[in-house]
Order: structure tokens, then C-alpha cells, then sequence
């Protein structure tokens, strides 16, 4: 994978160590590129221990003190190699993204992979939350982490970041990606719980309006059509066959979900409760459709109905 | 979230400090030592019984009660010993109070300091092998530290591989770094090391003592030949007046000033001498140096003194010509060397007078009487009767037997009485040749005291009268460890064949010249030696030295860092190493493949030329295809191609 050549001046952008170069979307492989290294607190102690095994050294005359001294010097050069070593060659893309309400920690996943033949031990993980992985040779590995999410529609994932203080702790490495798989984000459900509103839908088709949509109002022999959700279960334990609960909203018609009918200041707290009423529609097993401006979905009943629903909320 | 070490951690972390601080058990006082033990101990306890960790309060306490052993035992914290024992007991307290991972650094760091303070006590190769065989233990806890998955013997490799990869730049620092001269702070002196060696004084049996001990005294390292066994004098001390009991050095004061009329003779010797630590500070040349670099002086006794400090080892330069002349004899000088404890007894004179001939000449005399301990049943002992009652006199008229400063005193005192100047030197004779690493060892056991007598047109001139009684000591030496087996003096060949020097003879050997070497060009690699030693790579500034110490390093890590990180960025398609490796044997068969051939080309002219192995060019040819250039290859097929290509045979 080869990526396009930096110029000089992206090269030495300040920005590039700390939150990576611009998203992308294939995998990315750790390269002398992605990859920074700088001593840790440890690693600058660690300085003034060979100074001072130097000094010690030099005012006793102990070429065995120097040699030592010498010794934990080059431990420490070699060790930047090594961590290095660390992180070159794993390689990461994003996963499929599954969608989230905003308000909910969003799941961004990640496959990792090591192709070396060497294991990988300790690499940390941080996007807003934080984990530790170790991969064994020519493995890879499926991470999930998480990130605050404010704002509905799309939504890509920070600056992950890989580091690794293997194997002494003297230096960090470190490798600051962003990745264009953005996560869609659902507006945030209206916690109030509304009827369903009274709706006459599209002009050619007007639907049920009645208020109280969800109110139970009996037991009926089920039909054909009715949504798995409604039948009443006891019942069924007890034998007495399959019934439908029957919803008096919900009896046969459809429920169109309008965006001019939301009550709500502005867009925003419209779409809140639109969302509200899509999930609860979708859970009671209601047949819905969506109505926003320039947007029409026809009254439908399932996942993939949900989800599109949602994602045009998500998107208006 | 608190910090809860992992059992293999603690037990690392606890197994090196055990290690490290072991050796100090012999220079630490044993309160302090103990004190160390029981914390050791303690927390080695609490990986199982966490709860019996002390709290805050007792961890106070317990510093204090280390501030007060330290005081009572130390009395400071500056020098060697302090410093070391204060390490120790932080390390200790230390160890009680682990709350989080910065203080695991803390602890593994102290135990780097404590681990550098065993090289003020001992430098010996195998001290240093051991130190760092416990600094790898250290660079494991690190590692342990800080991977996920930890494991014992992963721990210890990685950190072994490691140390393997930083030692080369190590030695290039170490060479390059330049050395400066330290000035002497004596706040940081503490020098309770007993060392034994020839005295101030000589008295009868001193020098037997030293003969059955095999410490080394220093080493030679002759440029060409070696001088003959019976010239191998090394000079150490004069002593010149005497009780009668007991002999003195005289005063060097005042003689520096003396016109120096010695003259020397071919042939001279050019040698390194390489002097372990001493109490005095004359450093043992062969009779008479001739040669000598800075640091060095010649006194009015001939003697070669040291300006630096004899408590350390030290290498030196010389030149020594057997053969001189060290001309007149000052009137205070003839005084001092005809100097008489009182009166001769009557029986002292009558000896006297009948060994000496007609006219009275100084060499007659000698002769004549070093031809009286021959005839008259003198015997050589390393164990003779005491005799503290006039030691000259008992020892020449009735016991008749005893070593070099019996015979050399007795000598001497005769000579005196003869009104022949004559005075005792001191020092060490012979000494044992390192078959492996070409060189003398001189130890303790090779002291000896022989005679010199000033005569006129010839200066001083060196009688042994141990050689006329048992010329076999000086001929060939002193079998050192047989010696200190028996406790009683042995005489070996110095030469000894090839073939009769038993194995463990040749292995003491090796590792003498292996000790000689690591002592030569490690221990010993001063400013010196440094200076010599870059001037003969042509470096003759700081400047150069700092392109050196540039170009090195970068040379050395580039090539480490070559090593370690090609395998990783670069991987090769393993079908293309195997297909390469089918190429190769089809190579051997005499098949050319050319660049630009794709491996179908490559099989087609494959099969022409060897019809009978058709099917395996084939099969192997298609599957690499699939390999490399479909995207539904599998794993399978990568093992299938190996086991295709290893078993094709051309």
C-alpha cells in the first residue's frame, strides 16, 4: 500500500505528531512516516542515571563505572529501535460502523493486524477511551473504542492513536491516525414519551388519527399481518392460541410519523421526537412512515425501514 | 486505580536487587547488611501476604531506625563505603513503598547505582560478568513492566538481546570517550584495604611470610627476549642500617641531588610493567632501569618510585640494562654502608680474618665467602629455628640454616666487618612465564633479599648469596603453588615442556593471560594509554576525536539499525523466495532464467530441457501462478509450493 508522498511543508507540520495526517480511508501501515518516538519521564531519568554512573566513573577513575555508564547509554539508543520495532508494520483500517443515538458512547472499530513474525506486546489504543492489546505473530485483531457523541449525522472518529512503551519504558512510541469511516449518529430520542400524533399522512392515503396511539386496548385471534411483537405471549403459555394484543392505534392502518406535526421549538427538538416516535413505533410494532420536507417514506414496518428512517432523521 | 504489581514483576524486581547487593555481603558492615536483608525479605513476604506491607508510620520508622545504623556504622555518607551502604538501605526502604510504576523505575534505577558501586570494591572480569548478567535481570523487570503478556524466559531473551546489541557501542564509547584525569578528592578516600608486600623493614622471616602467598605483584611483558632466570632482579627497597636484628631503609632525603655516574652496557631490555596495588610506593624494575616515562623517578638507591598513588594498579614503560656501573661512592654514603651494630664479636672477627686473603682484596673476600656457605653445610629452609637472640651470629656459627635475608644479612653484616661497603636490597627475584599470554607473573612468593657491595671501579656490584647455598632458587624459580601446598620451599624448571604442564596448569595460565589482557585494556585504559592508543588511528585532537565518536556511532547504529528493522518493513512474498529458490535449482541444471521471463516462459523452456521432471515444473509453475497473481490463493497453497519446491531434485 503506498501511500501519496508528503511535501516538505506537511512533512513539518506540527500537527501531523499529534493528531495525524488527514483522515483516509484504506488501511494504513505504521511506517518511519506515522511512527514518532520521544523519551518518556523515565527515559529522561534514565539519562540522569548514566550521567551520573559517568560521574561516578570519572572521580573514582573506574573504566568498569565508564563501561557500565557506556553500557546503559547505548541500551537506551538501541532501545528507540526497538520501539520502533513496536509499531512498525501493524496494520490498521476501520471496520463497518454501526449506528448510535447521539448522546451514546460511539462504537469505532478497527482491525488490527501484525504481519511480522514477531509479537506484539502492550500497544495502547486511544481514541476518547483507551485500551491495551497484544498481538501475537501474523494475527489480527477486530478493536472497538469509543467516542462521545454530540450531533446527529455523520460522524468521524478522532485521532486514534497507537503507543507503545515496550520493552523498557524509556521511550514512547507513537502513531496519531484519523481515518475517514465516519459512524452515523441518530438524533437523541425525545425522553418525553408523546402519543403517536394524528395524522392524515400523505393527501392520497389518510392515516389513523387517533390520540393515545399506543393504548392498549384488547385481545384479538391473530391475523395475518400482525407484527410478532403484538402477540400476547401468556396467552399462548396458557393455551389458549395465538391472539394479537391490539393496539388501538395500531389496529389496521398506518401511522405516518410528519415532521410539521412534531411539536418542538426548532428542527432539532422536532427531530428528537420524530426519532422518539420512530423507535416507539418500531417496538410496538406499529407500520410507520416518515414525512419531512422533500422526504417521503411510505409506511413501512421492520429493521431496514427503521434504520432508513433513521438515517433520515439522522441526515435532514 | 491502585497499582498492584504482578507476582513475576515483584519476583524479578526482588531476584536482581538479591543478586545485586549480594557481593557487597563482604564490604557492607554486617548490621547495615543484615538491616537490608530483613526489608529484602519483608517484601518478598508480602507478594503472598500483602497484608503484612507496613503502613506510612512504620515505613518511617524503620527509616529511621536505617538513618541511625548508618550513622552508628558509617559516621558520613561521603566515599566509597557510605555511599555504597546508603544506597543499599534506600534500596531496601524503597522496596517497602511500591505505589505505582514510577516507583519500580525508582527502584530498578538505585539498583543500577548499587550495582556500579561493586566495581569501587572489585573489577575483576568475573565481577563485571556478573554485573552484567544482573543488569540483564533488571532490563527484564523493565520489560516485564512493560508488556501485556509477560513471560519468564520472553523477558530474559528480549533483554538479553538487548544488552548483545548495545555492548558494540559500548566498547566504541567506551574506547572513544575521552578520559580525563580526575583530580584526587581525598573526602572521597577510605582505603581500608590491607595489601601485603615488602616493608620498610626487613626482619628475619618477613620475607617468609610473603613466600607463601601467591598474590600477584605485578606482571612483565618484555618487548623481545627475556632476560635469563639469574638476571630476573627486580629492585625494590634498600636497607642499609641495622640493630642487628632488624634492617632499616635509610633516608632517600638529599641523595636525589647526587651527580649521577651511572653507566650502562648492552644489552638492554625494554618492558611493560603492569603494578597491582601496593602500600609503597617503589615499583619493582629489573636491575638497573635505564628508561622510564613520566611519573616515575630515580632515586639515589636506584630505587624507581611512583608519584602517583600505589593503591592503584598502574602500567609503566621501562628499559633495564643487566649490565652497569654505577661509579663512585660518596664519603657519607661509604659511612653509612660500613655502619655496625657495636662490636664485632671475637668469633665474627676470627671468621673475618680467616676468609680474607693475602693482601686483602675485596673480591677475594667475597669469594672466599661465599665458598665458606657452600663447604660448610649452609642449608636453604623457608622454616627455620627462631633465633632472636643475636639472629647473625647464631645463624652463621650454629643453626646454619635459613633463606634469602638470613644468608643476605649475615652477608652483608660479614662484609661490613671486613670494612667492604655492603648493604641489602630487597625485592623479588624470578617469577613465572604465562606460556598462553607471554609475560612474567611476579608474585608474593617470589620475594627475595640478596646483597650489594660497592667496589672500587665497579660501583655497587649485586652478590646473592642464597644462589651459592641454593642456586637452584634463583636458577629456576619458585614453584609457587606447590610451595603453598607444602608450606615448605619447592624449586621447579622454569621452562616447563608443553606436555608436562597438566591441564589445569594451562587453564591457570589462560586465565591469568585473560586477566592480564582485561586488567591491560580495560581496567588499566587511562589517559595514557588513550592518548597512545588514538594517536596510532591518527587522532590527535578533540576535534577529530569528535568526528570519530560521530561517525563511529552512526556507523555502528546504522548497521544495528539495519538489523533490526529490515525484517519488519520489508517482508517478502514468500512464493517469491520459494520460486526464486526453484529458479536457482533450475540454474544448477542449466537452464538461464532471464529477467524479464514470467514464470510460465520459465516452465515451458524448464520442461524442454529436462522432459522427465515435466510434471513437477508443472504443478510447481501453477501453483506459483495462483499464488502470486489470483486473488483466491490459499494458505494451502503456499504449503504445497514449499513442499514442491524443496523436493525437486535436478
Amino acid at each position: 500500500m503506498t501511500e501519496a508522498a508528503l511535501s516538505l511543508k506537511q512533512r513539518l507540520k506540527l500537527s501531523r505528531f499529534f493528531s495525524g495526517e488527514a483522515p483516509t480511508a484504506g488501511p494504513i501501515v505504521l511506517t518511519q512516516r506515522r511512527v514518532f518516538i520521544l523519551p518518556t519521564q523515565r527515559g529522561l531519568a534514565f539519562v540522569l542515571l548514566i550521567l551520573l554512573l559517568v560521574l561516578i566513573g570519572f572521580v573514582y577513575n573506574n573504566n568498569l563505572a565508564y563501561l557500565l555508564g557506556f553500557l546503559l547509554a547505548s541500551i537506551f539508543f538501541v532501545t528507540i529501535l526497538h520501539s520502533f520495532k513496536a509499531l512498525a508494520g501493524l496494520t490498521i483500517q476501520p471496520a463497518r460502523q454501526q449506528a448510535v443515538f447521539a448522546g451514546q458512547a460511539g462504537p469505532f472499530r478497527f482491525q488490527i493486524s501484525n504481519p511480522g513474525s514477531q509479537p506484539r506486546f502492550a500497544v495502547d489504543l486511544t481514541l476518547q477511551s483507551e485500551l491495551s492489546i497484544s498481538l501475537a505473530a501474523e494475527q489480527s485483531q477486530t478493536v472497538t473504542l469509543y467516542q462521545s457523541t454530540q450531533q446527529r449525522g455523520w460522524q468521524l472518529p478522532g485521532t486514534l492513536t497507537l503507543s507503545s512503551t515496550y520493552p523498557l519504558g524509556l521511550f514512547r512510541a507513537w502513531a496519531p491516525l484519523r481515518f475517514d469511516s465516519p459512524l452515523l449518529v441518530y438524533p437523541k430520542p425525545a425522553s418525553q414519551q408523546l402519543p403517536f400524533p394524528d395524522s392524515d399522512g400523505g393527501q392520497d392515503r389518510p392515516g389513523q388519527n387517533r390520540r393515545s396511539g399506543d393504548e392498549f386496548d384488547g385481545v384479538r385471534v391473530y391475523q395475518r399481518g400482525d407484527a410478532i411483537r403484538q402477540i400476547h405471549w401468556k396467552a399462548f403459555a396458557k393455551g389458549q392460541g395465538v391472539h394479537s394484543k391490539y393496539y388501538s392505534g395500531a389496529s389496521s392502518s398506518e401511522l405516518w410519523l410528519d415532521y410539521q406535526q412534531a411539536p418542538g421549538h426548532h428542527t432539532e427538538e422536532r427531530l428528537s421526537q420524530l426519532c422518539r416516535w420512530v423507535v416507539d413505533a418500531e417496538q410496538t410494532g406499529l407500520r410507520y412512515g416518515l414525512l419531512l420536507p422533500g422526504l417521503r417514506l411510505p409506511p413501512d414496518n421492520g429493521a431496514a425501514h427503521y434504520r432508513s428512517c433513521l438515517q433520515a432523521l439522522a441526515l435532514f | 486505580m491502585p497499582f498492584l504489581p504482578s507476582t513475576r514483576l515483584m519476583l524479578f524486581m526482588l531476584g536482581s536487587i538479591g543478586l545485586i547487593t549480594l557481593p557487597h555481603a563482604w564490604h557492607i558492615p554486617p548490621l547495615l547488611f543484615g538491616f537490608f536483608t530483613l526489608l529484602l525479605l519483608w517484601r518478598l513476604l508480602c507478594i503472598w501476604r500483602p497484608h503484612y506491607l507496613p503502613n506510612r508510620f512504620a515505613v518511617f520508622l524503620l527509616m529511621l531506625i536505617g538513618i541511625g545504623l548508618l550513622y552508628s556504622q558509617q559516621h558520613s555518607v561521603f566515599g566509597r563505603d557510605a555511599g555504597t551502604s546508603l544506597f543499599v538501605v534506600a534500596l531496601g526502604l524503597k522496596l517497602l513503598e511500591i505505589h505505582g510504576r514510577r516507583d519500580v523505575y525508582v527502584i530498578v534505577y538505585l539498583a543500577f547505582i548499587v550495582a556500579v558501586t561493586q566495581f569501587l570494591y572489585e573489577e575483576s572480569i568475573l565481577m563485571a560478568l556478573y554485573i552484567l548478567l544482573v543488569c540483564g535481570v533488571l532490563l527484564a523487570t523493565l520489560i516485564t513492566q512493560n508488556s501485556q503478556t509477560p513471560q519468564t524466559l520472553a523477558a530474559l531473551k528480549t533483554s538479553a538481546a538487548i544488552i548483545m546489541q548495545s555492548l558494540p557501542l559500548a566498547l566504541v564509547l567506551f574506547v572513544l570517550f575521552p578520559r580525563l584525569e580526575a583530580p584526587h578528592w581525598s573526602w572521597l578516600d577510605d582505603d581500608t584495604r590491607a595489601k601485603s608486600g615488602l616493608s620498610n623493614t626487613l626482619e628475619p622471616g618477613s620475607i617468609a611470610e610473603l613466600s607463601l602467598s601467591p598474590e600477584l605483584v605485578f606482571r612483565v611483558k618484555f618487548d623481545g627476549n627475556l632476560p635469563p632466570p639469574s638476571q630476573r632482579y627486580w629492585r625494590g627497597p634498600i636497607y642499609a642500617s641495622t640493630d642487628g636484628v632488624s634492617w632499616r631503609a635509610p633516608p632517600v632525603l638529599g641523595r636525589e641531588n647526587n651527580p649521577d655516574q651511572l653507566t650502562f652496557s648492552d644489552p638492554s631490555y625494554a618492558y611493560t610493567l603492569m603494578m597491582e596495588p601496593q602500600k609503597q610506593n617503589w615499583v619493582f624494575a629489573l636491575e638497573m632501569p635505564t628508561e622510564f616515562g613520566g611519573g616515575l623517578r630515580r632515586n639515589g638507591l636506584y630505587q624507581l618510585i611512583t608519584n602517583k598513588n600505589p593503591g592503584d594498579r598502574a602500567e609503566y614503560r621501562l628499559s633495564s640494562s643487566p649490565i652497569y656501573n654505577t661509579g663512585g661512592i660518596s664519603k657519607f654514603e661509604r659511612r653509612e654502608n660500613l655502619q655496625l651494630p657495636g662490636k664485632p664479636s671475637d668469633r665474627v672477627v676470627e671468621l673475618v680474618k680467616q676468609l680474607q686473603g693475602q693482601p686483602a682484596q675485596p673480591e677475594l673476600f667475597i669469594g672466599n665467602l661465599l665458598q665458606h656457605f657452600r663447604q660448610e653445610h649452609f642449608h636453604y629452609t623457608l622454616s627455620p629455628e627462631a633465633m632472636p637472640d643475636k639472629p647473625i651470629e647464631t645463624f652463621l656459627f650454629e643453626r646454619r640454616a635459613g633463606f634469602c635475608s638470613h644468608y643476605a644479612t649475615a652477608f652483608v653484616y660479614l662484609l661490613r666487618v671486613a670494612e667492604i661497603p655492603a648493604r641489602v636490597v630487597g625485592g623479588y627475584q624470578g617469577g613465572q612465564i604465562n606460556d598462553v599470554g607471554g609475560f612474567l607473573e611476579i608474585r608474593q612468593a617470589d620475594a627475595h633479599a640478596w646483597a650489594e657491595a660497592w667496589l672500587d671501579g665497579r660501583g655497587w656490584v649485586r652478590f646473592d648469596p642464597t644462589a651459592a647455598i641454593a642456586p637452584e632458587r634463583i636458577e629456576r624459580g619458585v614453584n609457587v603453588d606447590l610451595q603453598i601446598a607444602s608450606g615448605a620451599v619447592n624449586f621447579s624448571p622454569i621452562q616447563l615442556d608443553a606436555k608436562t604442564l597438566s591441564w589445569l596448569q594451562r587453564g591457570r595460565q589462560l586465565w591469568q593471560s585473560v586477566d592480564y589482557n582485561w586488567q591491560r585494556w580495560i581496567i588499566n585504559y587511562d589517559t595514557v594509554n588513550q592518548r597512545a592508543f588514538l594517536q596510532s588511528l591518527g587522532i590527535d585532537n578533540f576535534v577529530k576525536l569528535g568526528y570519530w565518536l560521530l561517525i563511529s556511532v552512526a556507523g555502528v547504529g546504522g548497521v544495528l539499525a539495519w538489523r533490526l528493522l529490515r525484517p519488519n518493513l520489508r517482508r517478502q512474498d514468500p512464493a517469491l523466495v520459494l520460486y526464486r529458490q526453484f529458479c536457482a535449482k533450475l540454474g544448477k541444471a542449466g537452464l538461464r532464467v532471464e529477467i524479464g521471463d514470467g514464470p510460465q516462459t520459465v516452465a515451458e523452456r524448464a520442461k524442454e530441457l529436462r522432459p522427465d521432471l515435466a510434471e513437477a515444473i508443472e504443478r510447481i509453475a501453477a501453483t506459483y501462478i495462483r499464488l502470486r497473481y489470483q486473488n483466491d490463493s490459499k494458505i494451502e497453497d503456499l504449503r504445497v509450493l514449499k513442499m514442491l519446491v524443496t523436493s525437486f531434485r535436478v
